[in-house]
């Protein structure tokens, strides 16, 4: 057999949905790459995405962005692979791309195969790991009980490459995934064209942050040209550069661990990883190695965790803000007996300008002379919510206490109402790892339908 | 003693970049970076930076917080478990993007100068 020839591909943008920057796209057109990818998805912006089924980016911007990536590979008539659609690649955010994509070609005149591939996971699977004792929790998480897979609405995993290499076997020229490993947007074409998988998947995850990876970063498209020995990588804005130790620090990025990257059916090494310069502007990669790993999958899932009211307020009376914690205390205290709200609410202060955002060990000296506050409530239905900071608010603004100064109010409330209702609240139920039991379940639990369009 | 005995300088002055971030909603980490080999190396050998002292400030154990130097890039990585859940009731911060401030003050004894 003889060995591949280069491949080259380009990542139009590692967070679909924001803007691409048109000048550096173009520019990576006329490299005339094999294929075009873009990743969307992330669980930065927390579990209320994936439990409510929305997406994080603007409607408006995420239809600009996949216009352009669509009519930028029809012209060029290579592969479209769009990853985790819809911030959270759940059903109704795979959908939601899904109506954006059938827009545009419709109203652009675009004509392509479209693939589509589901990653919902079956409750009834996933429940049958959780019997068993099989899904591992990942960081902080605790072990996953019944109820956190019954009461999450959407449950994901994701991906790794072997249903996209299948989408295009089948024929597609655009694919849209579900939930998926940021990584397999990339080494799909790489290793349908007989690349190795360590290689690929190192080049993978560098550029699927598009130009992060640069000195200065940015969000400007990024193309790879893989061979047998190593990658290129050179950024499409040519005021970007990928530098050995730029290139090299990425590898921490948002990463608990830089020398290793877990993936469905295995590890990445980076151990060995090695980054050279070719010029200024471009870097080469060599050295990374894969091993393979009984086969699993990590599964994501946000399930509700009640109904969340706010209120905004600040104060700069140097006598409430040296006492506030006892103040707060105090004030609890009455809201609990007033409301009975006291087994079932969550509610919480944060200080801003004393402990806000840190969990400082101590005050701070001298303290400061305005403090911001924000006022929590999460409770089992709206209603409570909105009750119980509703009254918050009130003995927060005129509680008493000894040497008060100002006895007319201890807030300011920057707007009326003061009272904010946000909504549901969510937290990440699952965040767990799950054994599948061969190759063939890693791809048939991610199921494939075709359009013509 | 000696006049030109010098004293330690805190973190925020010698490293080049203090960042904090999830890896995934359970864990927060953090990365410093260091201009020069001998800042890195004495950011290595600091004992605020060891993995005991950094969890006590954190508020874990420290079996549950690795620091992982990274040569390559001059840089340390830090990686903790979340006290919360991102994004669950009680979490301050989402993105973890700010919890990086705890480190700010940690002594960096100066290095042997070569």
């Amino acid at each position: 057999m003889s060995s591949p020839s280069p491949v080259k591909l380009m990542s139009a943008s590692g967070q679909l949905g924001y803007g691409v920057l048109k000048p550096a796209f173009e520019r990576g057109l006329r490299h005339e790459p094999h294929m075009i990818g873009a990743d969307m998805g992330s669980v930065d912006p927390g579990p209320a995405y994936l439990g409510m089924g929305k997406m994080a980016t603007d409607p408006g911007m995420t239809r600009r962005d996949l216009a352009m990536l669509l009519e930028g590979a029809r012209s060029l008539g290579v592969p479209l692979i769009i990853g985790t659609a819809g911030t959270a690649g759940a059903a109704p955010h795979l959908d939601a791309v899904l109506a954006i994509v059938r827009d545009i070609a419709s109203e652009r005149g675009l004509s392509f195969k479209l693939a589509s591939i589901r990653a919902d996971i079956p409750k009834d699977r996933v429940l049958r790991a959780q019997r068993a004792g099989e899904l591992t929790p990942l960081g902080a998480f605790p072990a996953a009980s019944e109820a956190d897979i019954q009461e999450s609405p959407y449950i994901v995993a994701q991906m790794d490459e072997a249903p996209m290499v299948a989408a295009l076997e089948g024929g597609a020229d655009v694919v849209i995934a579900g939930r998926a490993c940021d990584t397999a947007i990339y080494t799909t074409v790489a290793m349908m064209r007989g690349h190795g998988r360590g290689l690929a998947t190192h080049m993978a995850k560098i550029i699927e942050c598009a130009s992060l990876c640069c000195d200065p970063g940015g969000r400007d498209s990024m193309l790879a040209t893989l061979d047998t020995e190593g990658f290129t990588l050179d950024c499409m804005n040519p005021d970007r550069h990928a530098t050995p130790t730029s290139v090299a620090a990425h590898a921490l990025y948002e990463q608990g661990d830089p020398f290793t990257v877990r993936e469905p059916s295995g590890e990445l090494d980076l151990s060995k990883a090695i980054y050279t310069a070719l010029d200024e502007h471009r870097v080469r990669v060599s050295g990374a190695s894969w091993r393979d790993t009984a086969p699993s999958l990590k599964l994501e899932a946000a399930a509700p965790a009640g109904f969340r009211s706010v209120f905004f307020a600040g104060t700069s009376d140097p006598r409430v803000i040296a006492r506030i914690d006892q103040i707060w205390t105090e004030v609890r205290a009455v809201v609990a007996d007033l409301t009975g709200e006291d087994a079932n609410a969550f509610l919480r202060a944060r200080f801003y300008g004393l402990n806000g955002v840190v969990n400082w060990p101590a005050p701070p000296d001298p303290l400061p002379r305005e403090i911001g506050i924000v006022v929590e409530c999460i409770a089992p239905t709206r209603e409570q919510a909105q009750s119980v900071i509703t009254v918050t608010k009130q003995y927060f603004l005129h509680h008493g206490f000894p040497g008060r100064l100002s006895t007319a109010g201890n807030l300011a409330f920057p707007f009326t109402p003061p009272e904010v209702e946000v909504g549901p609240a969510w937290r990440f139920s699952l965040h767990h790892v799950m054994p599948v039991a061969d190759a063939a379940e890693l791809q048939d639990l991610f199921p494939i339908t075709y359009e013509d369009l | 003693m000696t006049d030109n005995l010098q004293k330690p300088r805190p973190l925020a002055d010698v490293a080049r970049i203090i960042r904090s971030k999830n890896a995934g909603p359970g864990l927060l980490t953090i990365d410093l970076f260091f201009n020069t080999g001998s800042d890195y190396n004495a950011a290595i050998a600091a004992e605020g930076l060891q993995a005991e002292a950094v969890a006590a400030r954190y508020g874990l154990s420290a079996n549950r917080l690795r620091v992982i130097p990274y040569p390559l890039a001059r840089a340390i990585k830090i990686t903790m478990d979340r006290l919360i859940i991102a994004g669950s009731p009680g979490d301050n911060d989402v993105y973890g993007a700010q919890q990086h401030a705890l480190l700010l003050d940690v002594d960096i004894p100066e290095g042997n100068t070569p």
